[in-house]
């Protein structure tokens, strides 16, 4: 590193902020130029930021974007605390104690590969199109990467920590809180990372299939009215808050795992 | 041999027997081990070297036989054993301090004699520096620097090490031989001292246990009579060598 020159260190800089801007940018102009020469199928972002503008002014099913946002969110959240409480305790166990893994690894193992979207159906079935059905969706979509994230780091806790702990004359429980849970939290981690993005596109996905507010049922109405402005609005929202939780979560990363700096 | 007859016996290993099945691993060892003495074992590869540690921890417990340490039979919970491992084995997750504190914290040591234990490490060993470190952040004679420093803060009453420098280049293990010895000699803890490198038991010990090939017995109690710091080129020093390694031979 020292014999880079500071001139190359600039050069360097300049490549690693622009590389990102410059893609931006370059979606943009496609965006642009694809619009401009195909009316029907894409909205200008002109027309976009317009309607953009229309969801205050004019809200939809008497609601801003903003409320369609806290919405979406509102039910991702609740559904994720009770998600991580349940599915970092149930990792833990399954992980830990044989007979618990025994027992539920083979329920877990068949339930573990179905989509969280393919409960749908059920969950309306049973529970209608209210806030609990939608709240359901999500944490199942969210339950699951935890549970296998938080076992799987818990079963690969390194067999020297461990001894570690015994050789000092530590008891089962100060082994597992002190050894074994803090070995396996980069791997919760990436459990919660994943069930974040993963409870946000199944709020989505259940949104669209029947709900008065939120940022999926925006998209199914513009979908249904034609309004594409206005389906691109909601799916950058989307994204907009996508990254930001995204974002959020590798802040906390640091906080929470500060020696797993790669 | 000199003043070791004055020292209280510390580890007493009466008859230690440990089988696998049909598999006899250690076969009918007995031996004591005086109060801060320095003892290395030496002993052909595969031959039983871990599995004599094992016991010894309470890894796995002995067949027959036991270990007394002061007169008590050896719980891991009541007496205070550390262990260096070969592989690094510092906790990532804790900093330099944490690690060297973790063993005083599950023996419900004082939060100040804790305080005075860790500095007083991070001084012996040079870590003062990079006490708010991760292991990961550091070289990997540091972090064996932080397992040692974590073994000795203990005080233990006997402080196991399994070939700890075994993966280490041999200017590094020089240095650390010189770290362990001035450790033992300031905590005057009791210390036995796993090792296949013969000149590196005979710059360390007071007593060089020799173990046979498997089923692992004590071929041979070697008291290493030499002022420190050892001159590994010396006569006398290359004497001892000879003579241990003639005994370890099995082919």
């Amino acid at each position: 590193m020292d014999s880079m020159s500071s001139k190359q260190k600039t050069i360097r800089t300049v490549l690693y902020w622009g590389l990102p801007v410059l893609a931006v940018v370059l979606i943009i102009i496609g965006w642009i130029s694809f619009s401009s020469s195909n009316p029907d199928l894409m909205p200008t972002p002109l027309d976009v930021w317009e309607r953009f503008i229309r969801t205050f002014t004019r809200p939809v099913a008497k609601t801003t974007l903003i409320g369609h946002a806290w919405a979406s969110l509102r039910r991702v959240l609740i559904a994720l605390f009770i998600a991580w409480a349940f599915g970092i305790g149930f990792g833990i166990l399954i992980g830990w104690n044989r007979a618990a893994r025994a027992f539920f690894g083979s329920i877990f193992e068949v339930i573990r590969p179905i989509p969280p979207i393919a409960w749908i159906p059920i969950v309306i079935m049973w529970f209608g199109i209210g806030e609990f059905p939608k709240v359901l969706l999500v944490f199942i979509g969210t339950f699951v990467p935890l549970v296998i994230n938080t076992s799987a780091g818990i079963e690969m806790v390194d067999k020297i920590n461990i001894h570690v702990g015994r050789i000092f004359g530590g008891n089962d429980k100060q082994i597992l809180k002190e050894i074994v849970i803090p070995t396996a939290l980069p791997s919760i981690f990436a459990g919660i990372r994943t069930s974040v993005s993963s409870g946000w596109t199944t709020v989505l996905a259940a949104e669209m299939m029947g709900a008065q507010q939120g940022l999926g049922s925006l998209v199914t109405r513009g979908w249904q009215g034609s309004d594409l402005s206005l389906v691109l609005v909601a799916v950058i929202t989307i994204a907009i808050i996508g990254a930001l939780l995204a974002v959020i979560l590798q802040k906390l990363e640091k906080v929470v795992c500060p020696w797993n700096n790669k | 041999m000199p003043d070791n007859e004055n020292r209280p016996v510390k580890v007493e290993v009466k008859n230690l027997t440990k089988r696998f099945g049909d598999l006899l691993v250690l076969d009918d060892m007995s031996f004591n081990i005086r109060k801060g003495e320095f003892v290395c074992v030496v002993g052909p590869t595969g031959c039983g070297k871990s599995t004599f540690l094992n016991c010894l921890t309470r890894i796995h417990m002995p067949s027959a036989g036991d270990i007394y340490i002061d007169g008590v039979p050896a719980n891991p919970r009541k007496h205070n054993i550390s262990f260096v491992f070969q592989e690094p084995s510092a906790l990532p997750w804790q900093t330099v301090e944490q690690n060297i504190s973790y063993g005083l914290k599950i023996k419900k040591v004082p939060q100040d004699e804790i305080n005075r234990r860790v500095n007083q490490i991070l001084d012996l060993m040079g870590l003062q520096e990079s006490r708010k470190a991760y292991p990961g952040e550091l070289s990997v004679s540091a972090e064996q620097r932080i397992i040692i420093g974590r073994s000795f803060a203990m005080q233990p009453d006997l402080l196991l090490m399994d070939e700890p420098y075994g993966q280490m280049d041999v200017k590094m293990r020089f240095y650390l031989e010189d770290e362990v010895i001035r450790l033992w000699k300031e905590l005057g803890s009791t210390v036995i001292f796993i090792t296949h490198n013969i000149e590196e038991a005979v710059y360390l010990a007071e007593k060089v246990l020799i173990l046979t090939n498997k089923p692992a017995k004590i071929k041979e109690e070697v008291y290493i009579d030499l002022p420190r710091p050892r001159d590994i080129t010396s006569p006398e020093f290359i004497h001892y060598r000879n003579y241990i390694t003639d005994k370890i031979k099995w082919w």
